[in-house]
């Protein structure tokens, strides 16, 4: 809100320089966001904050510079009102919308310019200048923050005033020459036919004070900061009258206003008052409530040491009615238009902010330690996070909403999601139920800006109407280790993001032996592809994306991989505690095994029959290599060398006793699997 | 039996001088002072020797084991230098090394942690909670009133499921982190010191400094005798250690619901620069919301603040467009 120097200085004395004032005012809670010297006045804009509806207004802000400054604040006077001989024909219909609404009809005023002194006030916050009449609305709206409204008496139909809410079809041109469709939420003014103003948002063009009105209704209420909320953003219409009684009106100004215009329409318009009414709902205003509060509750709360004297002259000049008791207890009665003061909270807000929050004391807390720990959620993301970083991938933050055509893009389109009700646009309207449109989002972006190699990662949380679950996703292409040594850089395959994932569960304390792969039939998936199962629960997915899913994402020329893990079970899943194990200084004795064997066994069932041999000296088996072509016993055959790690714990392995073993596990294997010794 | 020990010594100075590798070097221990190597030899003839000969023939042998102990120690050396040159030869050392690229941490997951590690080093405790909420954590608890602007769909994105504890009610996402302190508070007794990371949700059209999806740090310090002074300690403290001891701070007065007082933190870098930047929000926690979480009137008071990570990054690293963060783009990621 734009406020004028000039214009405060008309209630309260300001000595200091603007700049110091604008300093003060921002560290007594009214930011100050611009300065400017405007034909020789300053003009501030300042942010009021919305529980301060009383300082949209010259004299609430100057109410708040006397209190800052420690000066005397003096109110305009309104000279004494000749007494209406007649009621003006008012009805307030909807009383929720309406709680007081006084009308006054002046006669035989004559239009012309408004006075200078009242026009450069005006103009110096931006309004212009219209008519005598509209002008010392305008003025009074900024003085004292009630916003008023004048009609054309004469074109009042009837000459009546029915607050009510506007009828289905009810249309209205307002002063700015637009036409508004209006509707019964909708809190119209209507003379006997049909709606004249918008309630508390702008007037009728029909009705507007022109230069041939002769006799006016001025209109000054109190109308639900709600329903003209409400109004406004329906009609995408708001005006200096919207903005203060959205945030609220004070009930006595309704009164007070009204009888300063009519003073200054008067005095610059002649006429006279000859119809008056003030119709007020009751039983809808309260009175303040008392507030006690001892100075040492004040004090202990804001770590002071403050004086009787200090707080009871801040209290004073913000127009609080204070008394207080030899025990040092102030009785508190906020003024009306202090809405926002209720508790002694609010008490100890006002000495901070006027003392200035930069005067008052610091200190630490002691903080105690409290029964409250970090979850295990946490540590073991952030360890999750270490090891795919060691891997190379770099972690994302993408947006959780995404579109339909995403997930139909991702052969999703059946998956259970979570709409928006009010999205921002289509782009967005659910909650993703799934990283991968927002991890293939993100490589195809990489890949269009010329970045070839990328290996991504999120630990982010995926949304079904059953709520959320936090999931993590891997996604690569490319090379993941360019090495300039070989010829051929390899591009990543399957065998690289379930290396990767893999390294998730051994990081983090898993054995290999619990966590299992199956092969799939995910529909964004091409051949290469499992599920993932920890303790035989299905955890995740890993695999290698099918093309039509990478066309649909236009990504062009690459293949990707990707890996979903659901986290929520991962941190379920049983940690085993850590537990030493003695470090075997006896000797490994290894052997290779060279076989061939069908290609439709998978390596597990080779693992198996190795371990389920019954020695204790087998220590570790690995595929060292795997070999497809020639000099195999036929074409559905496939050549595999392993290595078998044989140690004892007892002693060092005789030769004998490593040949029986290593031999009996390669008949095993000739024997269930038919495999052949090469 | 007699030795002959100054030919030896010729004869050993002879072979040590052809010693060139390691092999040879090992052959010529091996040869002298191996098990069955010449020197074990010598000392086993001291015990038919007779008791005159005894002492010189001890003295001989022991000289002759320094002497050839002293030559092994001399050629390893030598074999060694020899290595080394030859290797300096061999490689470019100015080639580049390979290893795996290092994944980079999202900067804005770096400025969580940082200032989140903050606070923990000062006892706070790190929790979080679900972005998907009801209207009375995100709003009712927080003393914001029914009829308030925020809750409408304009400020607030509602998704469609309903409340399972109020049916003619929506969930909605969390327009700020702040209900986990309700969640906190209802489920804990103080003292309680917590900062709470995470997503939050606004329906604001994107450009360079809006998102409707973005971060908040929330803090929440709970005890029987928490004061105004604390607020402005322990903020000035995480001010300091975070943007460091030469900047200039200033507690503003300002308006939440959820505390009172309340304020907002503005800091400036430059030296009699007045150009302050508004950092955080902050105050002491409202009665309203002790009420709301069911703890006693009057017992506790506390201290609540909350920061949006994206703005205090941008400010830190000077990035000017707030949609390089979702982004994502390698290059960007790859900087931090």
């Amino acid at each position: 809100m734009k406020i004028s120097l000039n214009w405060i200085k008309d209630y309260v004395e300001v000595k200091i320089p603007p700049g110091s004032l604008a300093d003060k005012l921002t560290m007594a809670g009214l930011e100050v966001e611009n300065v400017s010297l405007v034909r020789g006045d300053t003009i501030f804009e300042v942010e009021v904050t919305p529980n301060r509806p009383d300082c949209l207004n010259m004299i609430g802000i100057a109410r708040e510079i006397s209190a800052v400054l420690n000066k005397e604040l003096a109110l305009p006077r309104t000279g004494k009102l000749s007494k209406a001989d007649a009621i003006c024909d008012i009805k307030i219909e909807d009383k929720k919308g309406c709680l007081r609404y006084i009308g006054t009809v002046v006669e035989n005023i004559s239009i012309q310019q408004a006075p200078k002194e009242l026009l450069k006030r005006i103009n110096s916050l931006g309004l212009r200048a219209i008519n005598n009449i509209v002008d010392i609305t305008n003025f009074c709206l900024l003085e004292t923050g009630q916003p008023l409204h004048a009609f054309d008496y004469d074109k009042l139909a009837g000459g009546r005033i029915i607050v009510r809410r506007a009828k289905d079809g009810e249309k209205i041109v307002t002063i700015d020459d637009i036409e508004r469709a209006l509707d019964p939420s909708i809190l119209v003014i209507a003379d006997a036919e049909k709606p004249v103003a918008i309630a508390g948002i702008m007037g009728g063009k029909e009705t507007e004070v022109t230069a041939s009105t002769r006799n006016i209704l001025l209109e000054s209420a109190y109308f639900d900061p709600i329903i003209v909320r409400k109004a406004s953003r329906k009609l995408g219409l708001s005006s200096d009258s919207s903005y203060r009684f959205e945030r609220g009106v004070d009930y006595p100004t309704v009164e007070n206003c009204s009888n300063r215009a009519l003073s200054l329409i008067l005095k610059e318009a002649g006429g006279k008052i000859v119809k008056s009414s003030d119709i007020k709902v009751t039983g809808r205003n309260k009175a303040a409530k008392e507030i006690v509060i001892e100075k040492e509750k004040i004090d202990s709360f804001l770590g002071t040491d403050t004086s009787v004297t200090q707080c009871k002259n801040i209290f004073d000049k913000l127009g609080f009615d204070v008394k207080v008791d030899k025990q040092k207890v102030f009785t508190i009665v906020p003024p009306s238009f202090r809405g926002d003061i209720v508790q002694e909270v609010d008490i100890i807000e006002e000495v901070a902010r006027i003392i200035g929050y930069d005067n008052l004391p610091l200190s630490m807390p002691s903080i105690k330690v409290s029964n409250i720990s970090e979850s295990k959620e946490i540590q073991l993301r952030k360890k999750i996070k270490q090891i795919l970083m060691a891997q190379g991938c770099s972690e994302t933050v993408t947006y959780t909403m995404i579109s339909q055509k995403n997930l139909n893009d991702s052969k999703l389109s059946d998956i259970e999601k979570l709409n928006i009700v009010n999205p921002l646009s289509q782009d967005q309207e659910m909650m993703r139920p799934s990283l991968l449109p927002s991890m293939l989002s993100r490589v195809q972006f990489n890949l269009n800006r010329g970045q070839k190699d990328i290996s991504l990662f999120e630990a982010g949380k995926i949304y079904t109407n059953k709520g959320e679950k936090e999931t993590l996703a891997v996604i690569m292409t490319g090379v993941a280790l360019r090495d300039w040594r070989k010829l051929k850089q390899n591009n990543v395959d399957f065998i690289d993001i379930k290396g990767i994932v893999g390294k998730v569960f051994s990081g983090t304390g898993i054995q290999d032996s619990a966590v299992s792969y199956k092969i799939s039939e995910l529909p964004f998936f091409a051949g290469e592809n499992a599920q993932i199962f920890l303790r035989g629960k299905k955890i995740g997915a890993v695999g290698r994306i099918c093309q039509e899913v990478l066309d649909a994402w236009d990504i062009k020329g690459a293949s990707v991989v990707f890996a979903e893990v659901d986290l929520e079970s991962f941190y379920s899943g049983s940690f085993s505690k850590k537990k030493y194990f003695p470090v075997i200084e006896y000797p490994i004795v290894t052997r290779d095994i060279s076989l061939a064997i069908k290609k439709d066994i998978l390596f597990d069932e080779i693992r198996n029959i190795v371990f389920n041999d019954n020695n204790d000296i087998m220590h570790n088996f690995n595929l060292i290599e795997e070999y497809l072509g020639e000099n195999l016993p036929g074409k559905e055959y496939k050549g595999l060398v392993c290595s078998c790690k044989y140690q004892s714990k007892t002693g060092t392995l005789k030769e004998e006793e490593v040949t029986k073993v290593h031999e009996r596990i390669c008949q095993s294997l000739i024997d269930k699997i038919g495999a052949i010794r090469r | 039996m007699a030795w002959d020990f100054q030919t030896i010594r010729n004869q050993a100075q002879k072979e040590a001088d052809s010693i060139c590798d390691n092999t040879s070097l090992e052959s010529f221990r091996i040869k002298y002072l191996g098990k069955k190597g010449l020197i074990p030899q010598v000392y086993a003839s001291l015990s038919t020797a007779s008791k005159e000969d005894k002492p010189l023939l001890g003295k001989n042998a022991n000289e002759l084991k320094n002497f050839i102990s002293g030559l092994i120690e001399e050629k390893k050396l030598s074999v060694k230098d020899t290595i080394n040159q030859s290797s300096k030869s061999n490689i470019d050392v100015t080639l580049p090394g390979v290893a795996n690229d290092l994944g980079h941490s999202h900067l804005l997951t770096q400025t969580m942690d940082e200032i989140c590690g903050l606070f923990e080093k000062l006892g706070f405790i790190v929790q979080e909670g679900p972005e998907i909420e009801t209207e009375f954590n995100n709003f009712d608890a927080l003393n914001i009133p029914s009829n308030h602007p925020s809750r409408d769909g304009f400020d607030t994105f509602y998704v469609d499921q309903v409340d399972p504890g109020d049916k003619d009610k929506k969930l909605l996402l969390r327009s700020q982190t702040s209900p986990v302190q309700i969640r906190v508070m209802k489920a804990n007794k103080p003292p309680l010191a917590v900062v709470v990371p995470g997503k939050v949700y606004r329906p604001d059209a994107v450009d360079a400094s809006h998102s409707f999806m973005f971060h908040q740090i929330e803090g929440l310090l709970v005890d029987q005798d928490i004061k105004f002074s604390h607020l402005k300690g322990l903020l000035t403290t995480f001010c300091n250690r975070f943007f460091g001891d030469n900047i200039k701070m200033r507690f503003r007065p300002h308006f939440f619901p959820f505390t009172e007082p309340s304020a907002e933190i503005d800091i400036s870098w430059e030296k009699g620069k007045k150009d302050w930047l508004e950092i955080m929000g902050c105050g002491m926690v409202h009665p309203q919301v002790f009420k709301a979480v069911g703890y006693p009137k009057g017992k506790y008071t506390g201290l609540a603040f909350g920061l949006g990570v994206e703005r205090i990054a941008m400010l830190r690293y000077g990035i000017r467009d707030i949609r390089l963060f979702y982004e994502n783009d390698k290059r960007f990621l790859e900087q931090f």
